[in-house]
């Protein structure tokens, strides 16, 4: 369990990091490719980086359909919870597990619709072939028009997040259901900031 | 965020069982109103449970297609794909980042340090150089929480150390912020630009007069609050402190040319610009600043990226309701009844501002825009209302509905900062609150204020 939440925390960090180098990096050679610097502008105009756009979008579904399910985790799907927190205690708990199995229920459902699209947008084809099965007269799926991937493969962050998804709403409701606790995100919180403001004062919740 | 911590009273059980069963029949009433009533219905009820506004969209939009109509459901599939294969969309996990940056890093420090050299030996003083600091930081930043979080979470304590009464900080600070969302860049016009096909820069561009001008009308209310009950005041900062603080929070100030300049002038398309920013957010942070310690830059990413997938989830899932809203031609039956009925464009605007501010009472700002927008947009293209113009009415709506209970998200954070009750900071934000809503007015019927920097620049 510790495994798959730190490798969910290491995807979405090095997803989103990346793709920021990848732009960052795409911009400067589309400038630094028209100095005329001889030698390295030649170098420059050789490489190829129109794939950088497509690449940045393919990682970004990819962080967003994990941290979609990261998120639920840290409780930083919002909600209209006016209604429900004013509610009686028992009836309020009932609510929110009602909302909670919505959760389970609809990443299930588009988990499995994404499955199924996957599957018939060329996974079929390429697993067959992979398996040296005749996959008779099977589309072969289409491939992305810039880095040439097959699509299904990429299209896998949706099945897979929503899964993921799922199982981490169901923990949720779990939790809630036994201990009463929701995972709650605080915007407010900032490490670091404000505190050498005020080094003299007394920490807050700090009894000793 | 529970109840108890608010100060507010959990209800009795009788008085609960009759609002149930009023929301419940006002539900069955509505949806007895057709197709589009049986969906708004289910929308409203499956969000009154809690769950997060996404969920309910997407459960929304399944039940819908199950049940009442012959799409396939592979169309809804490839949605779920392409519904957000869009490079404008990207650049809000950019500005997240660059946010997240800036906030760590102490630009947000200097930025005050500048403001208050500049302005604090006026009445108001400190508070007066939180609204300027505000500004500032809205002009790098694109969310306004966070503007609220850096700015705040700095000048608050400084300012009660110095005698000015909590509220009176709270209420400041709070409604400066949402300067973030008006001021470019903007999280919530990337949204409306998505949601609707206008243009980010053109947005952008609309977004500074009008941001200057809520800037100056909150500023002249603290100056006068402050006058009145004689708050305390800074000493004047000599000329060479000045320049010596504007040097010090020039590497921050610079990000303004870099965003701006760059999408002006063509450089950068807005999502290249965000990204920039972020790297050089990130340099700025950790090599120049030094505020931000290298082994901290994964928790900042891994925050950045929860708070985008969190976004983009609920704009995958709108993206969705507003297929089935056109498949239903939903925009289309609203925009010809309008019509018909001769609503004028003043009573319209009107309809929108409250519509709006209602539902700022019960969602969040990307919720309102990605649900609305679709919905709004094409009745206010056939009223020959400028789109741009239309953006920035609904981006200051948003930032009224960020102050303002139950759901502004500038008052939980400001009450996370200053430890208030959300009745009580409530109370604090009033004088300011009005100010927003006497612009709002003004935004609403002036086209002219955020149309013509966008005009003169020749971007429409």
């Amino acid at each position: 369990m510790k495994v798959l939440d730190h490798l969910e925390e290491w995807i979405i960090t090095f997803l989103i990091g990346a793709a920021t180098l990848i732009i960052f990096v795409a911009v400067i050679h589309r400038y630094a490719s028209g100095l005329p610097i001889p030698g390295l502008q030649d170098w420059l105009i050789s490489l190829n980086f129109t794939w950088a756009q497509e690449l940045c979008i393919y990682m970004f579904i990819w962080m967003a359909k994990f941290g979609a399910a990261y998120g639920v985790r840290t409780g930083i799907h919002v909600g209209v919870d006016v209604l429900v927190n004013r509610l009686p205690e028992t009836w309020s708990k009932k609510f929110i597990l009602a909302g909670l199995a919505g959760g389970v229920l609809f990443t299930a459902l588009v988990g499995t619709l994404g499955w199924v699209f996957v599957w018939e947008n060329g996974m079929h084809y390429a697993v067959y072939h992979a398996l040296g099965i005749d996959s008779g007269d099977l589309p072969e799926g289409p491939t992305a028009p810039d880095l040439e991937w097959p699509t299904w493969i990429v299209y896998c962050a949706v099945p897979l997040g929503s899964y993921l998804m799922c199982f981490r709403f169901s923990q949720v409701a779990w939790h809630f259901a036994k201990r009463g606790e929701l995972p709650h995100h605080d915007i407010a919180y900032v490490e670091g900031l404000g505190a050498d403001e005020d080094v003299l004062a007394p920490r807050g919740g700090d009894a000793r | 965020m529970s109840a108890d911590a608010l100060g507010w009273a959990r209800m009795t059980p009788v008085r609960a069982g009759r609002w149930l069963a009023g929301i419940v029949a006002a539900l069955i009433a509505i949806s007895l109103l057709g197709k589009v009533g049986f969906v708004f219905a289910l929308l409203i009820a499956l969000m009154l449970t809690g769950m997060p506004v996404s969920i309910s969209l997407g459960l929304t939009v399944l039940t819908f297609l199950f049940t009442l109509t012959t799409v396939p459901i592979e169309a809804v599939a490839l949605k779920l794909f392409t519904g957000i294969e869009n490079f404008e969309i990207m650049a809000i996990p950019f500005f997240i980042l660059a946010g997240n940056f800036l906030t760590h890093g102490g630009v947000a420090r200097r930025m005050i340090d500048f403001a208050t050299s500049m302005v604090g030996h006026w009445y108001g003083g400190l508070a007066l150089a939180g609204v300027l600091a505000c500004a500032l930081f809205a002009a790098v930043s694109g969310s306004s929480p966070a503007t609220v979080v850096a700015i705040g979470s700095i000048l608050l304590p400084a300012m009660v150390k110095q005698g000015f009464p909590k509220r009176f900080g709270a209420g400041v600070i709070t409604t400066s912020g949402a300067l973030g969302i008006l001021i470019p860049p903007s999280i919530v016009m990337v949204i409306y630009a998505v949601a609707t096909s206008t243009s980010v820069g053109a947005l952008f561009m609309a977004g500074v007069i009008p941001g200057i001008i809520l800037a100056t009308m909150l500023g002249i209310t603290t100056w006068y609050r402050a006058w009145r009950n004689g708050y305390p005041r800074m000493p004047r900062a000599t000329w060479a402190q000045r320049v010596r603080a504007f040097r010090r929070s020039m590497w921050g100030l610079a990000l303004i040319a870099i965003v701006m300049g760059g999408i002006y002038s063509g450089i950068f398309t807005p999502t290249e610009a965000a990204a920039m920013s972020a790297v050089y957010a990130f340099v700025v942070a950790v090599f120049i600043y030094k505020d931000l310690p290298l082994r901290r830059v994964p928790k900042v990413l891994l925050d950045s990226a929860n708070m985008s997938a969190m976004l983009l989830y609920i704009i995958t899932n709108a993206v969705l309701f507003s297929f089935l809203m056109t498949h239903e031609n939903i925009p289309q039956v609203m925009a010809d009844w309008i019509i018909n009925h001769q609503l004028g464009v003043v009573l319209f605007l009107l309809v929108v501002n409250v519509l709006l501010l209602l539902a700022g009472n019960v969602m969040e700002p990307s919720s309102i825009v990605l649900i609305l927008a679709p919905i709004l947009f094409p009745v206010a293209m056939k009223l020959g209302i400028n789109p741009i113009h239309f953006g920035i009415l609904m981006t200051v709506n948003m930032e009224v509905g960020m102050c303002h209970p139950p759901v502004g998200l500038n008052l939980y954070v400001a009450s996370g900062i200053t430890k208030m009750g959300i009745t009580e900071l409530t109370v604090a934000v009033l004088p300011w609150l009005f100010t927003m809503l006497v612009f709002l007015v003004l935004v609403t019927y002036v086209p002219a204020i955020s149309l013509w920097l966008p005009r003169a620049l020749g971007m429409l």
